[in-house]
């Protein structure tokens, strides 16, 4: 019976979701409350042990790093960052849509992508429009290497940092773990994605003088504290690198890092809250106390007893059938409940002696590159095709079908392959 | 002082069947910015600005980004224009609803309402709903600056 309300409790939160008939957010602040009535009533969930489900390593430090953002939004240093590229292109279509997608990924690996995206995409929309072109391929290849190049490291997606926390992996695991195969799926996203939109890249470069005119100094509002908070940054990348001989967490370097910051730059503070997403810290909150009560009514074992049936075999293929379940899952509903709700089952399968280190990995792959395949799957799709819909080519659900479906199932090919072909590369 | 007296009587308007290439002439011709959109019997219907006109060839571009000092040349966006499609519709289907006050209406309550609702002219009614003026921020504003400066000067 537990089993059963618990059931229905996360399945009901997760089609809230899926329909969006409310904010996610709300789903999974009702689903919580709704989990610890049912569980309070029929004695299989305490609020004690809710406490316990949530991760508070993930929460701290995904607002370290949002902390960080904050302090480093206002003073214009990504629409600097977007100008700069811009003009290195010299108005070429396909090398400033190599360039952009670039650094939109290479910010999305240290920052949090949604806010790169929410950033660069504005000024992608200027940028292209004064040129006189369509903003739509930029836009969409923006979000999707942003999403794709996010997994290469434990703070550059949500679902890295929720898996990392559960699996006690370093940022440098990742370095080794992740960054190849994501080096290798994100060129091939590239690729094809220049050739899926040859047709409106085709063409000379236009009107470079127009280009030459942007003056990204007049972009950089703050330069003093732009520098200060790339310092921070920079600093905070070294001591993730060098994580195991500092012997700190990670989610103590990201908020130790964000008080340095705080210390340093003084910012008024009610500014730098008002940027925090709480409505992702809430979200996953939620989400954490809902798949405890799933843990704690015993729910799970349904899904401990098929993974342990299906890594019977062996592991590779394992791998490969979390990492596209997972992929599936997130393209339809969301990366982070599928994520969440896998931790503790693949968390079981350790303890029945599996070996489990490359089906952490199957997760982080099938949560990163699955969000490609629809405009729902990831929060950076959203926020372009947001910000589409107020230019002269909206981008449909079916356009985003026929352009994220491909590279979602090309990424995932890579994955899979790596598991297949390269399995020694996700082994301890 | 009410607004009444410091508003322009002879107001230049528009009906809602009119087509925005109607809108855009009057606009041009008359050098306004804000035109009442009025019924047969000059009842206040609506209003249609130069906002809503200009929206159609300026991109909503304009209000995505907190900062343009990097932009020296929009480029093509320069050389938008509205489109024949655009400019045959109804002006009934582009109009805003109209914030209004009555004749009567205070120069400090017709500058509240003007702040709030961001306009820059306001049309004004008599009971019926009938456009009697319109009066500007810049007719309020002066009016009310007049009146402080000559009540200042008496002995």
């Amino acid at each position: 019976m537990p089993e059963l309300i618990s059931w229905a409790i996360f399945l009901i939160a997760l089609a809230l979701i899926l329909t969006e008939s409310v904010e996610r957010t709300i789903a999974a602040l009702g689903g919580a409350s709704a989990m610890l009535i049912g569980g309070g009533l029929l004695g299989f969930y305490s609020e004690e042990q809710a406490i316990e489900a949530v991760d508070v390593e993930t929460l701290t430090l995904l607002f370290g790093m949002m902390t960080l953002v904050a302090l480093l939004q206002p003073t214009g240093a990504f629409e600097y960052l977007a100008i700069q590229v811009a003009r290195l292109s010299r108005g070429r279509p396909i090398r400033m849509l190599v360039f952009l997608g670039a650094i939109t990924s290479l910010l999305s690996m240290v920052l949090d992508n949604v806010t790169t995206v929410v950033l660069i995409a504005p000024v992608t929309v200027l940028i292209t429009e004064i040129l006189g072109l369509s903003p739509m391929p930029f836009l969409i290849t923006e979000a999707l290497l942003s999403n794709t190049g996010g997994v290469a490291t434990l703070i550059g997606d949500p679902p890295n940092i929720i898996i990392g926390s559960a699996a006690g992996l370093t940022f440098n695991d990742f370095l080794v773990h992740s960054l190849p195969v994501v080096l290798v799926a994100w060129a091939a996203a590239l690729v094809l994605l220049i050739w899926m939109f040859r047709r409106e890249l085709g063409g000379g470069p236009v009107e470079p003088a127009v280009l030459q005119g942007l003056d990204p100094g007049q972009a950089l509002r703050d330069t003093r504290t732009a520098r200060k908070v790339t310092a921070v940054l920079g600093l905070t990348v070294v001591c993730f690198l060098l994580q195991s001989q500092l012997g700190l967490s990670s989610s103590l370097i990201a908020v130790s890092m964000a008080s340095v910051a705080l210390l340093w730059l003084r910012p008024p503070m009610d500014k730098v809250l008002d940027s925090i997403e709480w409505q992702v810290l809430v979200f996953f909150a939620g989400l954490f106390v809902i798949v405890g009560g799933l843990e704690a009514s015993g729910g799970l074992q349904v899904l401990e007893q098929l993974a342990l049936r299906a890594s019977a075999g062996h592991i590779s293929v394992a791998a490969v059938g979390i990492l596209w379940i997972t992929a599936i899952f997130s393209a339809l509903v969301d990366n982070i409940p599928i994520t969440v709700a896998l931790v503790p089952v693949i968390q079981h399968l350790g303890t029945q002696g599996v070996e489990i280190f490359p089906l952490w990995w199957a997760l982080a792959f099938g949560a990163g590159f699955g969000g490609n395949a629809t405009i729902i799957g990831s929060t950076a799709n959203l926020i372009v095709v947001r910000l589409s819909e107020r230019t002269r080519q909206p981008i449909t659900s079916r356009l985003w079908l026929r352009r994220g479906l491909p590279i979602m199932l090309i990424t995932c090919l890579i994955g899979s392959l790596a598991f297949l072909l390269a399995l020694p590369l996700f082994q301890r | 002082m009410d607004v009444g007296s410091v508003m322009k009587r002879e107001v230049v308007s528009i009906r809602a069947d009119q087509t925005l290439e109607e809108a855009i002439r009057l606009l041009v011709d008359k050098r306004v910015g804000t035109l009442p959109v009025v019924d047969e019997q000059a009842r206040l219907v609506g209003i249609l600005g130069l906002r809503e006109i200009l929206q159609l060839c300026w991109p909503t571009l304009l209000d995505m980004l907190g900062n343009y000092d990097f932009v020296r040349d929009f480029g093509v966006l320069e050389r938008n224009d509205i489109s024949a499609e655009d400019r045959a519709k109804p002006v009934g289907q582009l109009m805003q609803p109209a914030t209004r006050v009555e004749v009567d209406c205070g120069l400090l309550r017709a500058e509240a309402v003007m702040r709030q609702h961001q306009l820059r002219d306001l049309p004004v009614v008599d009971e019926q709903n009938r456009l009697v003026g319109l009066a500007s921020w810049v007719d309020v504003g002066v009016a009310f600056l007049r009146h402080r400066s000559l009540s200042q000067d008496r002995p």
